[in-house]
């Protein structure tokens, strides 16, 4: 039977379950966040990164907190091109799980946030699974872009695939 | 500034582009393609009507940017401009991109004087900025002179990004052009050989 998966707001008693995805190198190696060592730290990404955020949420299975997905607005673009950006704890992977919250999120983030246009999302050319994901989620593939994001610790520069999820694209 | 690639004619000498500073005394020489609406329409301002806005514009946009440049013909008279924005680090990571973008009067299409300038820009900020590892373009995708002169100065084509800027109230489809630092090892090896 299909996982549950529910999206609500994450907030700072979530911080055990953020640290099952937020402590984990092999979820989070593709995102710009630094890794969560300790619940201090869980806490304190919370309260500094998600509490005042445009759009951030938790997403569940059957109610419990396995992962996160958040829209983030460019700062020059008077909120018409935002970024989406995901993680799921390990265990959870391969259940369709991450392709169905981000579903829900282009169901619901574009009349939540009003005067959006655009949802990006860029993975590394080597985040395949991640790729699928966007794909499944119904985002269209526009391109790879070379250099385009910062490598983890200071690396060099990867190429990335960008997608796009329009208002438009809304059935 | 000349890079000579393999099948380009070569230039005749008054048509050899050089890329200055601006001053406020370009002002005049500004409006030759601000005031141009089939200049501007490619581009997210309307055409100035007066030189007063070339003025204005001139002081508080091209004197304090990063790296903005007028295009230039053998008289030293411009006959266009182009910009090389650095792109923000994020989450105070270093600098690794930027975008250029570029504008070039009526008068002086068709002749290659933009895919020089491009050319010439590149040398100079990789030149000026080693951090740089992208420079960036995108042009209209009905813009299609535009596109050539980006391929023909060596930017790879990358894709077409939807509504991805908004140009005279419309959101507009772009293609997105990239130029490499690899790009740039590779282009140099038949410079090096030709040297005597």
């Amino acid at each position: 039977m299909a996982p549950v998966v529910s999206l609500r707001p994450l907030g700072l008693a979530d911080a055990d379950a953020f640290m099952a995805w937020a402590s984990d190198d092999r979820v989070m190696r593709f995102l710009k966040r630094p890794l969560c060592a300790t619940r201090e730290q869980a806490v304190a990404q919370i309260r500094d990164t998600v509490l005042g955020h445009p759009w951030f949420r938790a997403v569940c299975v059957a109610g419990r907190p396995v992962g996160q997905v958040s829209v983030w607005p460019y700062a020059d673009e008077g909120g018409r091109r935002a970024n989406l950006g995901y993680a799921l704890a390990r265990d959870h992977w391969g259940r369709g799980i991450a392709a169905a919250a981000i579903r829900m999120v282009v169901g619901r983030v574009f009349d939540d946030l009003p005067g959006l246009e655009r949802l990006e999302a860029v993975t590394d050319v080597d985040n395949v699974r991640s790729q699928r994901v966007l794909e499944k989620a119904g985002f269209q593939t526009e391109g790879v872009l070379r250099r385009y994001i910062a490598g983890r610790g200071g690396g060099e520069a990867r190429d990335a695939v960008i997608y796009s999820f329009l208002s438009s694209d809304r059935a | 500034m000349e890079l000579q690639q393999g099948g380009a004619p070569a230039a005749e000498p008054d048509d050899e582009v050089t890329l200055r500073e601006f001053t406020l005394a370009d002002a005049e020489a500004f409006m030759s393609w601000a005031s141009d609406p089939r200049v501007a329409r490619f581009q997210r301002r309307d055409a100035y009507e007066h030189v007063d806005q070339a003025r204005h514009y001139i002081s508080d946009h091209v004197l304090p940017h990063p790296w903005y440049r007028a295009i230039c013909l053998a008289d030293g008279v411009p006959v266009g401009s182009i910009s090389v924005k650095p792109a923000p680090a994020e989450g105070g990571g270093r600098l690794f991109r930027a975008s250029v973008g570029y504008r070039v009067a009526r008068a002086h299409w068709g002749r290659g004087v933009a895919t020089r300038a491009v050319r010439a820009a590149a040398e100079a900020v990789f030149a000026a900025w080693p951090w740089l590892l992208r420079l960036e373009a995108v042009a209209d995708v009905e813009n299609p002179a535009s596109q050539r002169v980006l391929e023909k100065a060596g930017f790879v084509r990358e894709g077409v990004l939807r509504k991805y800027i908004v140009l005279k109230g419309r959101p507009r489809d772009m293609v997105m052009f990239s130029l490499v630092d690899t790009d740039r090892h590779q282009q140099k090896q038949p410079m090096e050989s030709s040297r005597p």
